[in-house]
């Protein structure tokens, strides 16, 4: 037999000829407004410009978008949501299938007949059947072992959000499956199990013969069908899924610019002159920041794999981005009228203090995001506004105040900033004057210049240059802090101070490249800085030494010992430099090496550097570096190799605190390869 | 004109604080070089016992005693000296520097026209001019003051810097003068004392300091080191990861960015001297460090220093400091 | 509420290493970075505070020479609304009563409540100024003061006295007030936070506007005279005690015992 089609049937009088159009309109009409309130939000917004390298972004939006290519770093997750996805995809064109069955039956897309949309109906089947397993699955897992990362912790009413939604797609699968089910039944196909497996499903459930049922499922199944699509079509925008319709414009949009701050406020050269900077308030983030906000599908993998809510602190990445969804959905409504905010502010009541100091600026939340959401900048820009303020943490007050006095945190006069190549033996570091030139400019960085620690790091990479017979030397006096946390934590009038002192004695030397092996002054000196000077990490200076033949390593400091390697923020979320050291690693005769279970992108931050060394945080239960160690005891590592100066100090110290004195030694890269270049 | 050297007596909640026989060591050395005698100035309520007690120890001993002397109180004092002064030059007044001095000192000196010097740690008489010894820029430099007009001077002492003891010589006479002072009511006034509880320490104002570090362990005994700050007379500090471990509170912590101390001596206890506690010892106290590790930063700049278990050395050494207290 | 903020301007000495200069009577200076007083630093929060709470005006005064407009930018900056900078060559060599001669002079012509400032500066640390200022103006003062509460025209306050033992006080307004450090945190100032007063006047006051001759200030308005200056004899690094640990222990006892550690 066959079924009445809907566009036949009219529903209580009403033909579905004018039914159709009347539902589209109101529901493409009640999204379109919801699109542009919220659009419009990002119209008040600060300025981002984020229309150049279309190319790059188009690639951008392919790869992680529909490429999907950060999912499977959860895999069981993952997989799941790139079937949900491709499902959605597939499904889409179905979708307008049946919208346009509501005008006239047996409508089709112009391209989908014939073969090409037998092959379709096939695949659409598959991806049905494909959608609702995924969907029950995604439900049951979520209620029987709550993956922590779902968690809101102190935020009420976003616990159902996620059932709502897959139970509607669930149910429109499921309507889908009532319509096509229906039609195969009647039809008597019942042989086509393999090729429409969903229709198949729902068939069994429905009498044979009794066309009055079937029609009813059919005509039915259909209108719910519509209903449903359009009542999900519009509760994107006023739930956390908006994430489907903004996700890959997120991506398109996202930051190019790795590495460095954004300036505080685009557009703007004299800063200074403006009323107030940073934010303040929510119109105070750029309009790239609210899509981000409006996008964040509450996966809740940046938190997971954030260091300070791994050790208790304050701060949860992904309840930033909650909160100020629920900010920007609740003070600018799509419907109603705007409450007025009265005394709230948004940074300090709805994002608090303690939140923005904990972050480290580690970048593990943005390695992490599928969809680039960004997190630094706007820490910064709510920390730039909170030190307008004067509200700095007091652990931070007087380090800070020496960096504008001294050049250095440590408080040290800037006339000993070349002391420590006095306990160089048989090595002459040179102290380029103005108007020098020389081949190499290491740039020591004040802790390399100061801690006693860190300066037999310094030592030690001059020993390295000095036997490769490399041209090297330093700036000594007219050296200032690289400046990298003083950006991060806000300081921006400070920033461009000591930025523009290094690079004033940069510009008046002649050089063909920098080189340190602090990856902070890397970052800030590469990424940061107003002018470009090129610039690379001590060990990728080493490897190429090595290459070139000009080191040559031998002997057998490490004995055997089971080394891993831990990667610096800087080094390598930042700045993508994670080979090299591993590389220069390899070499050492007879090496033993095992990474940790948190290494490359997924790498664990040490608690964080430059004036972050001095900061202390009230409310975590361990500290950073206490909790990396132990996942170096975890695989039985016996040495921590490190490359950054910062890290081996935190590292150090939680060796101390963790009881594991003699048991493991942590080693910066340019220490260990000076062992085995001495022979 | 011989010269008159006054000492000014401190005491508080009826009892002679320590800094007065300091001054008086003081006095009477200078009274020596100026071969004249020494006289101790007590303002104070029913002090006839404190009258005594001094009497025994200064030739003489001018005594004011009206209840608004039961409390100190700077307006009252200086508003008394200078009515005893009047007409005492030229004289030498000496006080204790403590911290109700440093409310006195300045601001009577210019109700007397006399000039001050302050914190001195040592007096020394040149071509019968008095000179004192104290100490400039963050404690580090010794300089040497002399008075332009040596009719009228006022001088406070350093807490600890004259050692003390007993004249055993015959006593003085005791001098009664009426209260110079009328019912006026004052402009400042003593409401009470405000005391610090057990747990409530001031470490920041602390002279002798045992400080604890990462050296004591897991599970320390903490007695056994509030006992050897006891028995020391101080109080117990500490760096950083002992109160990250809970073990002390967090106003314990000396450091840049904990409490900062100015004491004369620092007894460092399994510290290793990283530069973040070490910026919070300010002045240059005499620090003491005992420590397993014999390359530990805190030895470049301790002036004595132990390497061994502190656990071995600390009882030991609380045991001496009570047989030396005697 | 008028109040008056007195700061010093001087060498930053506690973590640099001095040298005495030729003739002997000061250390050498030109390698040194100057900056506010620290304990006065405290003053000024203290007194940015008030007036946020009560209302009024925050006028910072200094005597110093013309390097010290930095600084008194940088207190406008932490919410001052006025600030003056008293200096006159002749003012060069003024020990601390001669400074609050100075200070007097220049306060007893305008309107105040309160003056605060910081009860020692770490340069002479004499603590002289405070007290004597309050004595030339007829008004009461106290030191070491935190925990301050002001109403109706008089101030209540802790002060401390030793171990650990504070005295509540009360003192009627307009009085001298020179603080404790630690009493309050002062604010972060950023360099934006200066820019942005980068163009306030700040007017120079000298000598005659003060109302005082050369004799009344500098060297012969000075009741103190600095012999002579010179470093006291170093150590060379920790001497290490050694021996079994009954001895050590006794020596140690010893050691505490002569430098004051045992009372």
């Amino acid at each position: 037999m066959t079924l009445l089609e809907p566009a036949d049937v009219p529903i209580a009088g009403i033909p579905s000829q004018f039914l159709s159009p009347v539902i589209l309109a109101v529901a493409v009409c009640l999204f379109c407004y919801a699109i542009f309130k919220r659009i419009d939000v990002l119209r008040k917004a600060m300025p981002d410009p984020r229309f150049s390298d279309l190319g790059v972004r188009t690639k951008l939006a392919l790869v992680y978008g529909f490429g999907q290519w950060r999912q499977p770093r959860y895999l069981g997750a993952g997989i799941l949501h790139i079937l949900l996805f491709a499902g959605f995809l597939i499904l889409s064109l179905r979708s307008l299938t049946l919208i346009g069955r509501g005008f006239s039956s047996g409508f089709h897309l112009p391209f989908l007949t014939g073969t090409a949309g037998f092959c379709y109906e096939v695949l659409k089947d598959y991806a049905v059947l494909i959608v609702l397993v995924v969907c029950i699955v995604a439900m049951v897992r979520r209620a029987v072992f709550q993956p922590a990362r779902y968690a809101h912790p102190g935020v009420q009413g976003h616990e159902s959000e996620a059932y709502i939604i897959l139970g509607l797609v669930s149910v429109l699968m499921v309507t889908d499956m009532l319509y096509d089910g229906s039609a195969l039944k009647a039809e008597g196909r019942t042989a086509e199990t393999f090729l429409f497996p969903a229709a198949t499903l729902a068939s069994l459930f429905m009498p044979g013969h009794d066309a009055g049922t079937l029609n009813y499922f059919h005509i039915g199944g259909y209108w719910a069908h519509i209903l449903i699509f359009f009542g999900l079509l519009n509760y994107l925008p006023v739930s956390k899924h908006f994430h489907v319709i903004t996700a890959i414009p997120n991506v398109f949009f996202s930051n190019l610019d790795k590495g460095a701050i954004k300036p505080v406020r685009w557009g703007v050269e004299d800063w200074m002159e403006l009323d107030e900077i940073g934010v303040s308030r929510f119109q105070g983030f750029t309009w790239k920041h609210v899509l981000d906000f409006y996008s964040c599908a509450d996966c809740g993998r940046c938190s997971d794999n954030c260091p300070a809510t791994s050790v208790g602190r304050d701060l949860s990445p992904k309840m930033i981005s909650i909160k100020a969804k629920d900010y920007a959905y609740k003070y600018y409504p799509v419907f109603g009228t705007a409450p007025d905010p009265g005394e709230v502010k948004f940074t300090g009541d709805i994002i608090s203090e303690k939140e923005i100091w904990a972050c480290t600026t580690c970048g593990a939340c943005e390695a992490e995001c599928p969809i680039l959401i960004e997190y630094i900048d706007k820490i910064v820009d709510m920390r730039r506004y909170l030190l307008e303020q004067g509200r700095l943490p007091a652990s931070l007050q007087k380090p800070m105040q020496q960096i504008k006095k001294r050049g250095n945190a440590y408080g040290a006069p800037k006339t000993k900033r070349a002391a420590w190549t006095n306990e160089l033996e048989g090595v002459e570091v040179r102290e380029l004057k103005e108007g020098d030139s020389t081949d190499l400019l290491f740039f020591v960085d004040s802790c390399g210049s100061f801690d006693p620690r860190i300066q037999e790091i310094a030592r030690s990479f001059a020993r390295i240059l000095s036997r490769a017979s490399m041209d090297f030397g330093i700036l000594g006096q007219d050296e200032t802090d690289s400046g990298n946390e003083i950006r991060r934590i806000g300081e921006e009038g400070l920033f461009e101070q000591v930025a523009s002192k290094n690079i004033d004695a940069f510009r008046s030397r002649m050089f063909r490249e920098i080189v340190a092996f602090d990856p902070h002054a890397l970052n800030a000196i590469r990424n940061d800085y107003p002018e470009r000077f090129p610039v690379l990490h001590a060990s990728q200076l080493i490897e190429r030494l090595l290459a070139e033949g000009k080191i040559h390593l031998s002997g057998n400091y490490l004995e055997d010992r089971l080394v891993t390697y831990h990667d610096p923020c800087y080094l390598g979320r930042h700045n993508g430099i994670y080979r090299e050291p591993r590389s220069v690693l390899n070499r050492l005769p007879g090496i033993r090496f095992l990474d940790m279970r948190r290494s490359f992108s997924r790498s664990f931050c040490c608690s964080g550097g430059g004036i972050l060394l001095w900061y202390e945080n009230e409310e975590e239960k361990e500290r950073m570096g206490e909790r990396r160690v132990r996942m170096a005891e975890e695989i039985g590592a016996q040495v921590i190799v490190t490359a950054c100066p910062f890290c081996l100090i935190n590292l150090e110290d939680a060796i101390k605190t963790t009881g594991n004195e003699g048991k493991i030694e942590v080693i910066d890269l340019v220490e260990l390869v000076d062992k085995y270049t001495s022979a | 004109m011989t010269k008159n050297i006054y000492v000014l007596a401190e005491h508080r909640k009826g009892h002679l604080r320590d800094i007065t026989w300091e001054a008086i060591a003081a006095g009477r050395d200078l009274a020596a070089k100026f071969g004249t005698e020494l006289a101790c100035i007590l303002l104070g309520s029913e002090v006839d016992a404190m009258a005594e007690k001094l009497s025994r120890e200064c030739s003489k001993v001018l005594v004011v005693d009206d209840p608004i002397f039961e409390t100190f109180n700077s307006e009252a004092y200086t508003k008394a000296l200078a009515a005893i002064l009047q007409g005492r030059c030229p004289f030498i007044l000496l006080m204790g520097n403590s911290n109700s001095v440093l409310d006195l000192a300045p601001g009577l000196s210019v109700v007397l026209d006399a000039a001050l010097a302050t914190d001195c740690a040592a007096f020394q008489v040149l071509d019968g001019r008095l000179t004192a010894l104290r100490q400039m820029y963050s404690y580090k430099v010794n300089a040497l003051i002399s008075f332009k007009d040596a009719e009228r001077v006022c001088a406070t002492l350093r807490v600890g810097a004259f050692s003390y003891s007993p004249a055993g010589g015959p006593t003085g006479t005791i001098e009664r003068l009426d209260s110079p002072l009328g019912h006026e009511p004052l402009r400042k006034r003593f409401l009470n004392y405000v005391e610090a509880e057990k747990g409530d320490i001031d470490v920041a104002g602390a002279d002798i300091i045992v400080s604890v570090g990462r050296g004591i362990g897991d599970e320390p005994d903490m007695e056994l080191f509030e006992m050897l700050a006891d028995a020391m007379g101080g109080v117990l500090a500490c760096s950083r990861p002992i109160v990250d471990k809970s073990l002390l509170p967090k106003y314990h912590q000396v450091g840049t960015s904990g409490v900062e101390v100015k004491p004369k001596v620092y007894l460092a206890l399994g510290i290793s001297g990283a530069f973040q506690h070490l910026g919070g010892i300010k002045g240059s106290p005499v620090i003491i460090a005992i420590n397993k590790d014999a390359r530990a930063p805190i030895f470049r700049v301790a002036q004595f220093g132990v390497v061994a278990d502190m656990y071995q050395i600390v009882p030991l050494l609380t045991e001496k400091i009570a047989e030396i207290k005697g | 509420m008028e109040i008056v903020v007195c700061v010093k301007w001087r060498p930053d000495t506690s973590e640099a290493d001095l040298t005495i200069g030729s003739g002997g009577k000061d250390i050498k200076k030109d390698g040194l970075d100057y900056d506010i007083n620290e304990w006065d630093r405290f003053a000024i929060e203290e007194a940015v505070q008030i007036k946020e709470k009560m209302g009024g005006k925050v006028t910072v005064v200094s005597v110093a020479p013309e390097d010290a407009e930095e600084m008194l930018r940088e207190t406008l900056a932490r919410g001052a609304d006025e600030a003056f900078q008293l200096w006159d060559d002749a003012f060069e060599g003024s020990d601390g009563y001669a400074v609050a001669r100075i200070l007097a002079n220049f306060i007893k012509a305008r309107p105040y409540d309160l003056i605060l400032t910081g009860t020692l500066a770490d340069d002479d640390c004499g603590g002289q100024v405070g007290g004597m200022l309050a004595a030339l103006l007829g008004i009461p003062s106290s030191t070491l003061v935190s925990k301050i509460e002001v109403r109706d025209g008089k101030i209540r306050f802790n002060r401390e006295l030793e171990g650990g033992l504070y005295e509540a006080v009360d003192m009627d307004l307009p009085a001298v007030v020179s603080v404790a450090t630690g009493l309050n945190e002062p604010r972060f100032v950023s360099i934006r936070a200066v820019r942005k007063v980068a163009s306030a006047e700040i007017p120079t006051v000298g000598l005659e506007d003060i109302g005082l001759d050369e004799a009344q200030v500098g060297p012969s308005g000075s009741r103190i005279l600095i012999e002579n200056v010179s470093m006291p004899p170093e150590g060379e690094g920790a001497e290490i005690i050694r021996g079994a640990v009954e001895e050590v222990a006794a020596r140690l006892a010893e050691v505490l015992k002569e430098k004051g550690g045992i009372r």
